[in-house]
C-alpha cells in the first residue's frame, strides 16, 4: 500500500515541477480535423514547427491557436490511426486564418476495418484506461435501450427484475449497484428517480456510451469504486431530427424524438423526448397457489398479470454555441414521469395484483462551456442541476393474490404487502466544475469539482402526524480532482492524478428524555467523513496497431444517501454508521489490430484485472428481517480476464466475440464476532454470474433494390454460465440452489433508405423462447418480436 | 446486385424458421413419514450469509462429535425460515416481509433421510404452534388494518383447512391494539397472551400500558373468543414472536413475563419480570401466585423461556440487570418451589442461543440447545435439576438456529 503511495508521490512531484511561459502577440489560427469521410477527428495534436506553439484539438476536432506570429509557418498535425501530415500556412497582418485539415486514415490497408470495426468511437477506447465506448450510433435502429446496450460489452452484466421498466443493476468486474457510478455527459446521475434511469433511456439520446472498467478518469468526477458508465449525448451543434417508434410483443411501445437546431447566430435548441409503454405480459412458469387451501398448482405457465409499465420524459435544451465568451450556454429542464405496477416481490412466490409505483423528475440544469478561457489553452466547463420530482409508493388494497389472477378480499383498511401512500422527494443537485489547462503539445492539467446534495422530505398521508418523516436527512459530498497528463510523444501518454473525497451527513437519533411512556424527542447529529484517493494510467503503442495500457487506483466510494437513510419503496433500511468503502485496482490491458489480402480484417483486445476491496458495502437482512440493510464488510478480491476478438471481411461482414471470466472471492478471514475462521473464506462471492460473454454477426447487402438502401441482417448471443444463488461450499452438492445456464438469441434486420434517412429494423429476441433469470432467479420475458421506424436527417 | 438479393432472402427465410422450447419437470417426492422406532435430530444452521435461508442438518447423536454445513445440508430456498414439528413432520416456514411465502414439508424416508414432502403457500405469520393434530398460525397486524387472520393447517396434509379474524383493536379495547406474542393449547383451549401496541405505524410497539398482562382465550376448533384474562402484577407474557405461557404436567399454565414494555424504544414497565400461574380448569390467574423472577435472580429480566419437564423451565436472561438488552444468560427456574439458579459450566461469552426451538432429552430431564459463541457453536444439554450445562455436538460452518426431532 504504502509502495504504491510513494510512487505516486515522485511521479507527480516530478510532473509538477516543469515550468511553463507564455507570450502574447499575433493573429489566431482556427481550423478543424477531419477524415477524409468529413467525419471530425478529436484530440489530434497539432504544432508550429520551430515554435513552441502546440495544441490538442478538442473533442470535435476543432483547435485554435491564438497569436501566431506573421510570417510563414508548416504546421505538423498528429493524430493515432492516421498518417502524420504537414501543411504550410501564411499568416499575414491581423487577418485570422481559419480551414479544416483532412487527414488520411493511416490504416489504409485496412479498407474494412475502418469501415466495420474502427470508427469514432473507438478513439476513446484508445485512451490510456481501461475503457470501451459503444458506438450508439450504430445502434440507434435497435429497439434497445442503454441497460440492454451495455449488456454487449465484454466485463459487463446488466441484471433486470424483469420486463420493460424493471428495475436492473450493472455489474462491472465483480462491483455492482452503487459501486458502479453512471454519468450523462460528466454529470453523475444521482438520484435522478425512475423516471430517467439507464433502463428506460433511449439508446438514441445517446451518440456514444463509454464503460470505464475499474480506473475512472478524472473528468468524471464523484466516487466509483470500480468502474463507471459515460452517457455521451450528441454535442456537436447541428441541425438534425431523428424520430422513431417501435411496438411488438406485450403491447411494447416506444416512440423517441431527438431533434436539434443551431442557427447561423450560434442559437441552439434541442429537445429529447421519449416514451416507453409495455404490459409485460410474459409468460412465466411458477407454482400457483390455491388462495384458500395453500395447496400449489405446480409448474402452470401463466401470464404476468399485472406489470404495466409506461414513462414519458422530455429533455428541453436552449441556449448559445460558438461564441467566443460560450463555446456552449445551454438552459435546459427535464420533466418526465413514470408509472410501474408491482407484480412481484423480491421473489416470485410473492405475487400482488394492485400494488404500484410512480414517480417524476423535474430537473432545471445548465450547462457551460468555454474555451482559451482568460488564456490559452484553458478550458472551463461547468454544470448544474437539481431534481425537484418525488416518489410514491401506493399500496392501500387488501388483497391477497395468486398467479391466476384471482384474489381474496380481506376487510378494513390493509395492504397487499404494508399499507403505504408514503412519498418523498429527495431535493438532490448535483454541481459540477471541469477546468483544463495544455502547455503545449505534452502537458495538461485538470481540476475536477463535483458536488452533490440531498435533502429528503417524507410524509404519508395515512400518518400525517408522524415525527419520523420530520427528521433531517441529508447529505452533502464534494469531490475534488487534480490530475496531470503527459504526452511524451503519440506513442506514450501517462496520467496522474489525485482525489479528495468528503461527506457531511445530517440526521437525527430518537431518545425518551424522561422515561415516562409516549415521551419522544430527537438530537440532531452532524457527521463529516473525508480521505483521499489517487491513481495513474499509461498507455504505449508498440507498433501503430498494438497498444498496450496500464493503470491503477486507490478508489474510494462514499456511502449513497439511500444506503444511509434508507428507501422503504425498496425495502431497505438506512445505516448511518456506514463508512466508505475503498479498493485497490489494477489493470492491464492490449489492443491489437491486423489484416489480410487487403479485405479481411481483425482486432483483438485483452483485458486482465485485479481487485481488492476493504469495508467492501454488501446488503444484509436487517434485525427483524424484514429489510435490508447495508453493512461495512470485509475483504473481496477479483482477478479477472476479459477479451474481445472482431472480424470483418470488406463491409460486407462482420462478426465478433467477447467473453469475461471473473474470480470474485470472499477474503474476510473473520466474521465479525466470530473467532474462528469463516467457513466460506476464499468462497465464491454467491448469486454474481463469473463466466458469461457474447457473440454477434452482421451481414450487410449494400445497395440492396436501389443505391443508398441497404439491409443488414445481424445475431446476437448472450450466455451466462450457471452459477450457485448461495455461498458454493455449504450444503450437499445436490441440494444447492442455481442459477442455471443461460443462452438468449436474437436476431435483427435492418433496412435503410435513402442512405439512412428511413429505416425499419425487425428484431426477434430469444428466439428459441429459452428460460432466462435474473436476481434470485426472476424469471425474464421469452420469444419476443419487435418493429422499429425510424427517420433520420441532418444538414 | 443479385447474389445479394438471394442471400437476403436467404437470410430472410432462416430469420422466421426458428421455434423451439424445452421444458423439464422435477416431481416432489413423496415417500417418508414412517415410524421404525429410531429418531434422528434436525440441526438448522445459518451461514450469515444474506439472503441465504438456514441449511438443514441430520445427525443420529448431539452428545458428542461434529458435524459441518460444509458440502452437507440440504439448502433451502429463501432467506429466513421458521420451524415448528407437528405430527412427525418437520415445517420450514418462509418468512416473507408481509408477502406470502412457501411452507416446506420434510419428514424422514426409512433410511432416517430427511426428504421434502411437499410445498404450500402461506402467509408470513408471527405466531405458529401445534393444538391438536394441526398448526395454528396467526398473522398479526402492527399497523395498518388491525384485523388478525388464523389458520388452521393441517399438519398431515400440509394444507390450510380454516381461517378466522379477530380485529385487534376490538380485542384490546384501550385505544391500542393486541399483539399475540404467542398461542398455547391449555386442555381443549388455545391461551393467547398478548401486548398491547400502539401499532400507529410510527412507535409500533411501544404502549401506554406497560404494566398489565392479557391472556385471550379462545376455544378450538372453532376459535371463538371467549375470555380475556387481565392481571397488573407484572407485564405482558412472552415477547414479539416469543412463547410465554406453558402447560405443565398436571395441566396448569405459567406465564412468564420479562416486563419490557417499551415507548419509543424506551422502557418503560415498572413491574417486576415475574412468573405468574392460571390453574387447571380455570380461566383466571392465580392470585396467590407470584414468582418474582427479578427479585431472585438479583435484578435481571426474562427474555425466552424453555420447558424442560416437572416445573422446571430453562430461562434466558438479558444479560444487564434491569435493562433489556446485554449479552444473554441461561439459569433454571423451578415453578413449583419458585427457585432461581443460574446454570453453570455454559459458554462465558453466549453469541446467541436457540431459545424458541429447542427440545428435551429422551429422560426429560435437560433442554438441548445450540449455543452460539465467539469460539464456535456447540449443542449443549442443560440439567433442569443441577442446572450444570454439558457441552455436546460441535456444529462448524454456521450459527445453530434450531434443534428438533423426528420419528422414523
Amino acid at each position: 500500500m504504502t509502495t504504491h503511495k510513494f510512487l505516486f508521490f515522485i511521479v507527480f512531484f516530478l510532473f509538477s515541477f516543469l515550468s511553463f511561459s507564455q507570450q502574447n502577440q499575433g493573429v489566431s489560427v482556427t481550423g478543424q480535423v477531419l477524415e477524409n469521410s468529413g467525419q471530425t477527428i478529436p484530440y489530434a495534436t497539432l504544432a508550429i514547427e520551430k515554435t513552441d506553439l502546440s495544441i490538442i484539438s478538442d473533442e470535435n476536432g476543432k483547435f485554435i491557436f491564438k497569436n501566431v506570429k506573421p510570417g510563414k509557418h508548416i504546421l505538423k498535425i498528429t493524430a493515432i490511426g492516421f498518417a502524420p501530415q504537414k501543411k504550410l500556412i501564411e499568416v499575414s497582418g491581423k487577418n485570422p486564418l481559419h480551414f479544416s485539415i483532412p487527414l488520411e486514415s493511416e490504416l489504409n490497408e485496412l479498407e474494412s476495418v475502418t469501415v466495420l470495426g474502427r470508427s469514432q468511437t473507438e478513439k476513446v477506447n484508445k485512451q490510456a484506461y481501461n475503457v470501451t465506448a459503444i458506438d450508439a450510433k450504430k445502434l440507434h435502429n435497435s429497439t434497445l435501450d442503454l441497460a440492454h446496450a451495455l449488456d454487449r460489452v465484454s466485463g459487463v452484466r446488466v441484471r433486470e427484475a424483469g420486463g420493460v421498466g424493471s428495475r436492473s443493476e450493472l455489474s462491472i468486474n465483480g462491483f455492482q449497484g452503487n459501486q458502479v457510478k453512471i454519468f450523462i455527459d460528466g454529470v453523475p446521475m444521482d438520484n435522478f428517480g425512475s423516471s430517467f434511469q439507464m433502463n428506460n433511456i433511449p439508446i438514441n439520446l445517446a451518440d456514444r456510451v463509454e464503460v470505464y472498467k475499474g480506473v475512472v478518469p478524472i473528468w468524471l468526477g464523484g466516487d466509483a469504486l470500480g468502474g463507471a458508465v459515460n452517457i455521451v449525448t450528441n454535442s456537436k451543434p447541428r441541425t438534425y431530427f431523428d424520430a422513431s417508434y417501435s411496438f411488438g410483443s406485450f403491447n411494447t411501445h416506444r416512440t423517441s424524438v431527438n431533434a436539434g437546431y443551431t442557427s447561423k447566430s450560434g442559437f441552439t435548441t434541442e429537445i429529447n423526448a421519449f416514451q416507453n409503454y409495455s404490459d409485460n405480459n410474459y409468460w412465466v412458469n411458477v407454482d400457483v397457489a390455491d388462495l384458500n387451501t395453500g395447496a400449489y398448482f405446480p409448474n402452470q405457465r401463466v401470464r404476468r398479470f399485472h406489470d404495466k409499465y409506461r414513462n414519458e420524459t422530455v429533455i428541453l435544451n436552449v441556449g448559445l454555441t460558438g461564441k467566443k465568451y460560450a463555446d456552449k450556454l445551454l438552459f435546459g429542464f427535464t420533466a418526465g414521469e413514470n408509472k410501474a405496477d408491482i407484480q412481484t416481490g423480491a421473489r416470485m412466490v410473492s405475487v400482488f395484483g394492485k400494488i404500484y409505483r410512480k414517480g417524476n423528475i423535474l430537473m432545471p440544469t445548465l450547462k457551460y462551456q468555454v474555451k482559451d478561457f482568460f488564456t490559452k489553452g484553458l478550458n472551463f466547463n461547468l454544470t448544474a442541476n437539481y431534481n425537484f420530482g418525488e416518489e410514491q409508493n401506493i399500496d392501500t388494497v387488501y388483497r391477497r393474490y395468486n398467479w391466476f389472477g384471482d384474489y381474496k378480499q380481506y376487510e378494513g383498511a390493509g395492504g397487499e404487502r404494508s399499507r403505504t401512500l408514503r412519498k418523498f422527494q429527495n431535493n438532490n443537485g448535483v454541481a459540477t466544475a471541469n477546468a483544463t489547462y495544455a502547455l503545449g503539445e505534452r502537458h495538461s492539467f485538470m481540476l475536477n469539482n463535483t458536488f452533490t446534495t440531498f435533502d429528503r422530505k417524507e410524509s404519508d398521508e395515512l400518518v400525517p402526524e408522524s415525527l419520523v418523516y420530520k427528521q433531517p436527512k441529508k447529505t452533502q459530498k464534494n469531490v475534488l480532482g487534480a490530475g496531470y497528463k503527459f504526452d511524451f510523444n503519440q506513442k506514450w501518454s501517462t496520467s496522474v492524478f489525485l482525489k479528495e473525497y468528503s461527506l457531511k451527513t445530517t440526521y437525527s437519533r430518537s431518545y425518551n428524555p424522561s422515561g415516562n411512556a409516549g415521551d419522544i424527542a430527537y438530537q440532531q447529529f452532524v457527521d463529516n467523513t473525508s480521505t483521499t484517493g489517487y491513481g495513474a494510467a499509461t498507455s504505449y503503442y508498440i507498433k501503430h496497431n498494438l497498444q498496450i495500457k496500464a493503470s491503477f487506483e486507490k478508489s474510494y466510494r462514499l456511502p449513497t444517501p439511500e444506503e444511509i437513510f434508507g428507501n422503504v419503496n425498496d425495502n431497505l433500511e438506512g445505516n448511518l454508521a456506514l463508512k466508505p468503502e475503498t479498493s485497490n485496482n489494477f489493470n492491464i490491458g492490449a489492443s491489437y489490430q491486423t489484416s489480410f489480402n487487403k479485405v479481411n480484417a481483425l482486432s483483438f483486445d485483452v483485458n486482465l484485472l485485479h481487485r481488492n476491496a476493504t469495508d467492501f458495502i454488501r446488503p444484509t437482512l436487517n434485525n427483524n428481517q424484514t429489510m435490508t440493510t447495508n453493512v461495512n464488510q470485509g475483504k473481496v478480491t477479483n482477478y479477472g480476464i476479459d477479451g474481445e476478438v472482431r472480424y470483418s471481411y470488406r463491409n460486407r461482414f462482420t462478426a465478433g466475440l467477447n467473453a469475461t471470466y471473473q474470480n470474485i472471492r470472499n477474503m474476510t478471514e473473520y466474521e465479525p464476532n466470530q473467532n474462528y475462521v469463516s467457513p466460506f473464506y476464499k468462497d465464491r462471492i454467491p448469486n454474481m454470474p463469473y463466466l458469461f460473454g457474447n457473440a454477434d454477426a452482421t451481414v450487410f447487402f449494400n445497395d440492396l433494390i436501389k443505391k443508398g438502401n441497404n439491409l443488414s441482417v445481424g445475431y446476437n448471443l448472450l450466455y451466462v454460465h450457471t452459477y450457485y444463488l448461495s455461498w458454493p461450499s455449504m450444503g450437499s452438492k445436490d441440494s444447492k440452489l442455481e442459477i442455471p445456464q443461460q443462452f438468449s438469441h436474437d436476431l435483427n434486420a435492418v433496412y435503410t433508405l435513402a442512405n439512412g434517412k428511413y429505416n425499419v429494423a425487425f428484431e426477434c429476441k430469444n428466439v428459441f423462447d429459452n428460460m432466462l433469470y435474473d436476481n434470485f432467479s426472476l424469471q425474464k420475458p421469452g420469444r419476443a418480436f419487435y418493429i422499429k421506424f425510424r427517420y433520420f436527417f441532418t444538414k | 446486385m443479385k447474389t445479394n438479393c438471394k442471400l437476403a432472402l436467404l437470410a430472410a427465410l432462416a430469420f422466421t424458421t426458428f421455434s423451439c422450447s424445452s421444458d423439464s419437470d422435477k416431481a416432489g417426492s413423496e415417500t417418508g413419514g414412517v415410524d421404525t422406532g429410531k429418531t434422528k435430530y434436525i440441526i438448522t444452521a445459518t451461514t450469515g450469509a444474506t439472503g441465504i435461508a438456514d441449511y438443514l442438518l441430520t445427525t443420529d447423536d448431539v452428545a458428542t462429535g461434529s458435524i459441518t454445513t460444509t458440502g452437507n445440508g440440504l439448502e433451502q430456498d429463501g432467506t429466513y425460515r421458521y420451524y415448528i414439528t407437528a405430527q412427525n413432520n418437520f415445517f420450514s416456514l418462509l418468512y416473507g416481509q408481509g408477502n406470502p411465502g412457501a411452507v416446506t414439508t420434510y419428514n424422514l424416508t426409512t433410511e432416517g433421510k430427511l426428504v421434502k414432502k411437499s410445498n404450500f403457500q402461506a402467509e408470513t405469520v408471527h405466531v405458529f404452534a401445534a393444538v391438536n393434530k394441526d398448526i395454528l398460525t396467526i398473522k398479526v397486524p402492527r399497523s395498518g388494518a388491525s384485523i388478525a387472520s388464523m389458520y388452521k393447517i393441517d399438519a398431515e396434509k400440509s394444507l390450510i383447512t380454516g381461517e378466522v379474524q379477530q380485529d385487534t383493536k376490538k380485542l384490546a379495547g384501550n385505544g391500542e391494539r393486541a399483539f399475540y406474542t404467542w398461542a398455547t393449547q391449555v386442555g381443549d383451549k388455545v391461551y393467547m397472551p398478548y401486548m398491547s401496541i400502539k401499532g400507529d405505524g410510527v412507535d409500533n410497539f411501544g404502549t401506554s400500558n406497560p404494566d398489565s398482562t392479557w391472556v385471550a382465550v379462545y376455544n378450538y376448533p372453532e376459535l371463538k373468543l371467549e375470555k380475556v384474562i387481565k392481571d397488573n402484577r407484572t407485564s405482558y407474557l412472552g415477547a414479539y414472536f416469543t412463547n410465554g405461557l406453558f402447560q405443565d404436567e398436571n395441566g396448569d399454565a405459567y406465564g412468564f413475563s420479562g416486563a419490557i414494555a417499551t415507548s419509543n424504544a424506551v422502557l418503560t414497565s415498572t413491574k417486576p419480570s415475574a412468573i405468574v400461574k392460571i390453574k387447571k380448569g380455570t380461566t383466571d390467574f392465580d392470585k396467590t401466585y407470584f414468582f418474582n423472577v427479578q427479585e431472585k435472580s438479583g435484578g435481571y429480566k426474562i427474555s425466552a423461556t424453555n420447558y424442560i419437564s416437572k416445573g422446571k423451565f430453562l430461562l434466558l436472561m438479558y444479560g444487564n440487570a434491569g435493562k433489556n438488552n446485554g449479552v444473554p444468560k441461561l439459569a433454571i427456574a423451578d415453578v413449583y418451589n419458585q427457585t432461581f439458579t443460574w446454570v453453570t459450566n455454559a459458554p462465558a461469552t453466549l453469541t446467541s442461543v436457540t431459545s424458541r426451538y429447542n427440545i428435551t432429552t429422551e429422560d426429560g430431564n435437560s433442554a438441548i440447545v445450540g449455543i452460539n459463541t465467539p469460539e464456535g457453536n456447540w449443542i449443549y444439554s442443560i440439567n433442569g435439576t443441577t442446572a450444570v450445562a454439558t457441552r455436546g455436538m460441535k456444529v462448524e460452518g454456521g450459527q445453530i438456529t434450531a434443534i428438533a426431532k423426528l420419528k422414523y
